[in-house]
């Protein structure tokens, strides 16, 4: 009997310590009882609660919420790598509310707390450009490509603030080069397409166009440009076709629908 | 007006004619080109990268700095075009 009462006893106490690791806290328990400890410890607790908060708002859209909860983790004046990575969403949430000027602000200084950090740059770029910002978008940019001289983002990004800038040179580098690593990127090809004509290189324009529009017959804005181009070649009949087509394709645009069909329209019929 | 002058007259009026006509050919042509130098847009900028976590960015486990970073255009998150479905 007494055999028995202690074999029950030791199943118990084994039973009850496997328990006990199944529910093992994935926090610990802090091991001091230091006041000024703890209060960090709660304040780190704080920044990551947040975060998690502030993540959540804006894959829902609500950036008002959003925006409260980054700046309250600002205030907190956390540490790196938390206070550029906070500064960085809690520019995403402006942006969307479009308040550039303030996106931007958060940006740079995100920058300025992490030099390295690429997807703050590329977010400044296409906030600058949203700002019309071309001089900041431009310095940001030769810094994000001097920093990665192969990131497609960087070179998209500057090759389009090249082209509003009117540096087409530039633009047809960035684009070139963008190319030999994303041959079926139709999008590049227009792009590339347009600094060569604003180069006055119609025929390479022309290539382009024709790639991009191999890649995506329905593009109509390359179609568009390519009647742009024919036109410049003195190829009026075929400009006219091509506009003609364009305004199919543009169905969705009517902007763009009008101003083909006005330059159909505007070639003699011969 | 003797016959003899009647014919030079109507051949340099029929000249006039069609170099007025060229000219507003010329001109015409010219005028479409001027207009429509202003309506090659580039495409849109890159839409904006996504949130990071308070973990920050942490090299390739960090999505935004991947994508910031990668050579290729998808994962670059560049714009599709207008012509995607």
């Amino acid at each position: 009997m007494r055999l028995l009462l202690a074999v029950t006893i030791i199943w118990g106490l084994v039973a009850a310590r496997a328990a006990a690791q199944t529910y093992t806290p994935q926090r610990p328990l802090p091991t001091t009882t230091s006041v000024p400890a703890l209060r960090a410890l709660a304040t780190q607790r704080e920044i990551e609660e947040r975060f998690r908060i502030g993540i959540d708002a804006e894959s829902r859209g609500d950036w008002t919420s959003a925006v409260a909860e980054f700046k309250r983790i600002l205030a907190l004046n956390p540490p790196e790598p938390k206070g550029s990575t906070a500064r960085y969403d809690l520019a995403i949430a402006y942006a969307n509310l479009t308040r550039y000027d303030d996106a931007a602000r958060e940006l740079r200084a995100a920058i300025a707390l992490d030099p390295a950090f690429l997807a703050a740059m590329a977010n400044l770029v296409s906030v600058d450009l949203s700002r019309g910002d071309l001089g900041e978008a431009r310095q940001i940019a030769d810094r994000y490509i001097a920093m990665d001289p192969d990131s497609a983002r960087a070179l998209y990004s500057r090759g389009i603030v090249a082209l509003q800038a009117g540096d087409a040179v530039t633009a047809r580098e960035d684009f070139g080069k963008l190319l030999r690593n994303n041959p079926s990127y139709a999008v590049a090809h227009y792009d590339l397409a347009l600094a060569e004509e604003r180069l006055g290189r119609y025929v390479s324009a022309e290539r382009e166009l024709r790639t991009a529009l191999s890649l995506a017959p329905a593009y109509a804005r390359a179609r568009f440009a390519l009647g742009v181009v024919l036109l410049r070649e003195g190829e009026h009949d075929a400009a006219r076709n091509e506009f003609q087509r364009a305004t199919v394709d543009a169905a969705g645009d009517p902007a763009l629908q009008n101003i083909a069909a006005s330059a159909r329209d505007s070639i003699p019929v011969p | 007006m003797s016959r003899t002058l009647v014919r030079p007259v109507l051949v340099a009026a029929l000249l006039a004619l069609l170099l007025i006509c060229g000219r507003f050919a010329v001109a015409g042509a010219a005028s479409l080109e001027d207009a429509l130098t202003g309506t090659l847009a580039p495409s849109a900028a890159p839409s904006l990268l996504g949130p990071i976590t308070s973990a920050g960015r942490v090299g390739w486990e960090c999505k935004p700095e991947r994508s910031a970073a990668s050579g290729g255009w998808h994962e670059a998150e560049l714009p599709r075009g207008p012509f995607a479905p």
